[in-house]
């Protein structure tokens, strides 16, 4: 038997062994350089690749046999083929997808004439379009002149075609072509392009490259910064001026439609008076009945409960008809739409500066070229596929690379820029390259919010479970359908959030309740004191099923507890009419509409699914944690005087702190590697922003995000490059396991020190 | 067979069978009239038991249960195990309604006030009666939040008034000057006497009307029980005391009365001296002297 169990054991941990050690491996090569090879086939076409890998294909069993006989005789390597006959074949990364190529090739072994590592090859990691791979062949400087006229009025050149200039004491060739330049949609002019050959041959290229890329990279990021610090803001200004007049609009639209407050001032002040009376009065009572040391009659706890209520409802009606604020009047208004203008037009001077200090630093940018040809096509890389005769931008590139020439050091070098890039930058090209930061940042941003969310709500859960509710036959059934709820397929939860977080509540969010389910004012008030009877029944006829000392329950107290139970399910069912049905409200992002804000996809409602996914567990570890905490103390603190809730807080609560924490971190863990759920109702492929930023609120719950869970399966099935995504897949891979373990680590690190405290007695 | 019964509290039982003795009655379940010693009706008492009964569910623990608690003195409960002297504690601060089913009967009067009362407020009632445990249950706290645990609760702020009652408290449990200087520390690295000390101190820092203590010393060494005892002798100057002890030697050191329990009834209560050199019933008297129970 112990053998069994043994191998029972060895098994599985040379499984999840197995698993993590391929991701590890694959994961930590992913970044690694390959060399280039320059292929030359039998049929005489060459071009360049990086080997990718090797393998087998199957082909019928005559061809093995003959492929067999071949190197048998001699006639080819025994390279050729697997051992069982099977043709082999390599595949190359050829890249340069911009000049009509796929960017992956295989090539059988038996067509391969030769394949040489020349040192002039480049591998070129670009912004867009891809790697290119070719042999670096000049620096230009290309710099634009409107074309002079002559006689007739057509553009001429005005110099010689080709020449030399010499500059800071270099002769430099140079090169005048004349082209017609789209400057205006649609408006050609004609311009003289002049190509000075700053760097020319390829180790002439590549050192003055070593100099620009970092310059060019430097004005790639002004850029970037100037438009997401500088346009970013001012256009979102822009919207919110448009959204505040759009508000102004819907309120005077609403004001005229509506008139004013029906509510005559007699009534608002006479329900202001009592509201303010009633919550002195209960004050008052209630701290005289806590001083006396003796319990209130159960007539004085109905009143003081009923009170507690009214004075809630009164609340309720003075704030909702408040005669002052709210509002719009025509003057208001014009006010608000005078004060847009002004500020809009501040934005577009604002907004105009900007562009233009953006179009200066594109115009110097847009004069450094690099020239790399790919022999194979004879062409240069373009700096738009639409552009064949226009050389790349230097900013265009992220990183050249010789890899036929690296050191060893160069190439670990190379390999830690790389993972850093992975993990600090965007991603590009369709997430086929980059980085990931802003997937990292999605799945650690929702999982702590995940965490926020469920905690508390299932330690509040758990709590009422074991320390209030009656232990009977509804409670074991609460617990039974809790443990099932962890059973349900996430792809449910993926539904039901979309549904109901995302279309429904996300749209009262943003819109209020819909007109069909909207009540006019009276009835609604008329459901609003149908809650309140409820709610005054409901509590009375729990202060009076409230159990005698020393008795037990009698059949009668028994029936009057249940009717209470009812009729708190009802009052709750009436609080969410209250909401469906209000007239007075009207959604917080009505102006945006018909945007929706929080009616759509998002963090927000990710985060609430995930936390309704990973509840159960919560609620499952929370009490049994609560169940250990010895029985012992609880008696200590009762028998010193504790109430019940100073025994939770002080006693309990304590105590199940490191079974609440376990509770935690699996719910972390689980809700950090979830991805179903998430590709309904949140993550996206693609999302440009993060969800925090500095401009308010700062953290962005309705936008949506991206996640490793999904970014892995995007990248490794949806992906239009799956042979380039691969090595992201495995790394993304490891990063997302990576990250669940930091995570948890944390979590583990703080429920040891609470252990710990707990231990040396400081919580 | 002597049975003179000096304060009838039951008036309606009757035996009718004298050749029975009052534990072969208490056997059968026959009614039983228990041996109460004329010196306990000229204490006062702070406690009145009436007629108690308790049921666990449908088990009855406590069979109408009958006496007073002198004030300002050290009443001991003894009897053998399973009789329900915890239940009768725990009884005297409503313990028992944190345990479902629990029915009770009769009345208990706190200075003449009913326990059992619904406007009775509990909390406040247990606020007025120190509890120690037969185990030493300090909180995994320190040993200074430990003391003050019942002033805290009782919503005390002010940091001096909660280190001056630390130190009475310790004091008065006799563990100041083990203690004050490791206030700081956990309660849980004491040794298992100084546990119960603190809980000692802890049961008298909101200084209660009653102390209450099951067995406190069971779960202790010799030495640590002598000092609990000392403290008990101490302590029994200002505070009335009612202990539940198996052990008939610290019975007899410790309290001023007596009462003997058996299987949920009171047989025989008096003056601690008279119950174990003097007593009235041959049953109580082969009990305390260990040839029965
Ligand atoms: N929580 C409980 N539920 C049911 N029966 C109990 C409970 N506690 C004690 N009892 C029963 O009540 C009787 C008295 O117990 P107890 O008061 O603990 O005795 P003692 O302290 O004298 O040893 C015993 O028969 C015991 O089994
Ligand atoms: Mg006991």
């Amino acid at each position: 038997m112990v053998w069994l169990l043994g191998a029972a054991l060895v098994l599985n941990i040379v499984m999840i062994g197995a698993l993590l050690g391929l991701i590890a491996v694959e994961g930590m090569r992913a970044f690694w350089p390959h060399p280039i090879e320059q292929v030359t086939l039998r049929t005489g076409e060459r071009f360049l690749g990086v080997p990718v890998r090797e393998e087998a294909f199957e082909v019928s069993a005559q061809r093995k046999r003959e492929l067999l006989a071949r190197v048998e005789a001699g006639e080819i390597a025994p390279e050729t083929t697997a051992s069982d006959g099977r043709p082999m074949r390599r595949l190359y990364r050829i890249g340069n997808r911009d000049l009509g190529q796929q960017p992956f090739r295989w090539v059988e072994i038996e067509n391969l004439e030769s394949a040489e590592r020349p040192d002039e090859a480049v591998f070129v990691e670009r912004i867009a379009w891809g790697v290119f791979l070719g042999v670096p062949e000049a620096v230009v400087l290309q710099t634009l002149a409107p074309a002079p006229l002559d006689a007739e009025g057509s553009p001429m050149l005005g110099a010689p075609a080709e020449g030399t200039v010499d500059e800071d004491g270099a002769t430099i060739r140079l090169t005048r072509e004349l082209r017609r330049i789209e400057v205006e949609a649609g408006v050609f002019e004609p311009f003289v392009v002049t190509r000075r050959y700053l760097a020319e041959g390829a180790a002439e290229t590549m050192r003055l490259l070593r100099e620009l890329i970092p310059e060019a990279a430097q004005r790639r990021e002004h850029l970037r910064g100037l438009r997401r610090s500088k346009i970013g803001p001012i256009n979102a200004a822009m919207t919110h001026l448009r959204e505040r007049v759009t508000e102004a609009e819907i309120k005077l639209q609403r004001a005229e439609a509506g008139g004013a407050r029906s509510t005559p001032a007699v009534v608002w002040f006479g329900a202001l008076a009592a509201a303010g009376a009633l919550v002195v009065g209960v004050g008052r009572a209630s701290r005289r009945a806590r001083k006396s040391g003796r319990r209130p009659t159960p007539l004085a706890q109905m009143l003081s409960h009923a009170g507690v209520v009214l004075a809630v409802g009164l609340v309720l009606f003075v704030w909702l008809e408040r005669p002052v604020g709210g509002s719009m009047t025509p003057e208001r208004y014009d006010h608000i739409v005078a004060d847009a203008a002004a500020r809009q037009a501040e934005l577009e001077v604002e907004y105009d500066a900007v562009a233009a200090e953006i179009e200066e630093v594109r115009e110097i940018d847009s004069q450094f070229r690099v020239i790399i040809r790919d022999p194979a096509a004879d062409r240069f890389a373009p700096e738009r596929q639409s552009t064949p005769d226009e050389p790349m931008r230097i900013s265009q590139i992220v990183r050249t690379v010789q890899p036929n020439t690296l050191s060893a050091g160069d190439r670990l070098g190379l390999y830690l820029a790389r993972w850093w890039e992975f993990i600090a930058d965007d991603p590009r090209e369709a997430n086929t390259e980059g980085g990931v930061f802003p997937v990292i940042f999605g799945t650690v941003l929702l999982t702590i919010l995940l965490t926020i969310v469920v905690v508390p709500l299932g330690v509040l859960a758990a709590l009422y479970l074991r320390e209030y509710a009656r232990q009977g036959v509804v409670t074991s059934f609460i617990r039974i359908a809790v443990n099932n709820l962890a059973g349900v397929p996430s792809i449910v939860y993926g539904v039901f959030g979309l549904g109901f977080f995302c279309y429904t509540v996300g749209a009262y969010v943003d819109a209020g309740p819909s007109g069909a389910t909207q009540l006019p004012v009276f009835q609604w008030w008329f459901l609003v004191g149908a809650g309140l009877a409820i709610v005054i029944a409901a509590g009375s006829v729990g202060i009076l099923s409230t159990r005698k000392p020393g008795q037990v329950d009698s059949r009668g107290y028994k029936a009057l507890r249940i009717t209470s139970t009812c009729a708190w399910i009802a009052a709750f069912g009436i609080v969410a009419a209250m909401f469906v049905t209000t007239p007075y409200f009207h959604g917080f992002f009505e102006a945006r509409l018909p945007d929706p804000t929080f009616g759509k996809r998002g963090l927000l409602w990710a985060a609430l699914t995930l936390a309704l996914l990973t509840l159960p567990v919560v609620i499952v570890s929370t009490e049994e944690a609560i169940a250990a905490v010895q029985p012992s103390l609880r008696e200590a603190s009762y028998g010193s005087g504790a109430s019940k809730w100073q025994t939770i807080k002080r006693v309990v609560l304590p105590g199940a702190m490191p079974g609440i924490l376990t509770g935690m971190i699996l719910a972390m863990a689980r809700g950090a590697g979830e991805v179903a759920p998430l590709m309904l109702v949140g993550a996206l492929k693609w999302a440009p922003e993060l969800p925090i930023s500095l401009d308010a609120p700062f953290l962005h719950l309705d936008r949506s995000f991206m996640h490793l869970g999904f970014h892995i399966y995007d990248l490794g099935f949806q992906s239009p490059d799956s042979e380039a995504a691969r090595p992201l897949v495995w790394a993304s891979t490891l990063l997302l396991i990576a990250v669940i373990l930091l995570l948890n680590l944390t979590a583990i690190m703080l429920r040891a020190r609470v252990r710990r405290k707990m231990g040396s007695g400081h919580f | 067979m002597s049975l003179m019964t000096t304060t009838p509290v039951q008036p309606d039982a009757q035996p009718a069978d004298d050749s029975l003795s009052i534990i072969q009655r208490i056997q059968q379940g026959l009614e039983t009239t228990p041996e109460i010693h004329p010196a306990l009706a000229q204490e006062s008492s702070i406690l009145e038991i009436e007629r108690f009964c308790l049921w666990y569910t449908k088990a009855q623990a406590i069979f109408s249960l009958s006496m007073g608690i002198p004030r300002g003195k050290v009443t001991a409960l003894i009897g053998p195990s399973g009789c329900g002297k915890s239940t009768l504690l725990r009884s005297v601060n409503r313990l028992n309604d944190l345990i479902d089913g629990v029915r009770i009967e009769g009345r208990m009067l706190l200075n003449g006030e009913s326990i059992y009362d619904p406007a009775v407020d509990v909390i406040d009632l247990r606020k007025r009666m120190g509890m120690v445990f037969q185990r030493p249950n300090p909180f995994p706290m320190t040993i200074f939040e430990n003391v003050i645990y019942p002033l805290r609760i009782d919503g005390e702020r002010r940091r001096s008034v909660l280190v001056e009652a630390c130190e009475r408290a310790l004091r008065g449990a006799a563990l100041w000057d083990e203690a004050k200087d490791r206030l700081n520390e956990s309660a849980l690295g004491l040794s298992g006497g100084q546990q119960q000390r603190v809980c000692i101190a802890r049961a008298i820092v909101a200084e209660p009307d009653v102390l209450l203590l099951d067995e406190p010393c069971s779960a202790l060494d010799p030495i640590a029980t002598l000092r609990i005892e000392e403290l008990i002798h101490e302590i029994s100057e200002r505070y009335t005391v009612l202990i539940v002890t198996h052990n008939m030697q610290q019975a007899s050191r410790v309290s001023d009365y007596t009462a003997f329990m058996y299987l949920g009834r009171l047989v025989e209560c008096g003056p601690t001296v008279d119950i174990f050199q003097n007593p009235r019933l041959q049953e109580t008297e082969d009990y305390v002297t260990g040839r029965f129970g």
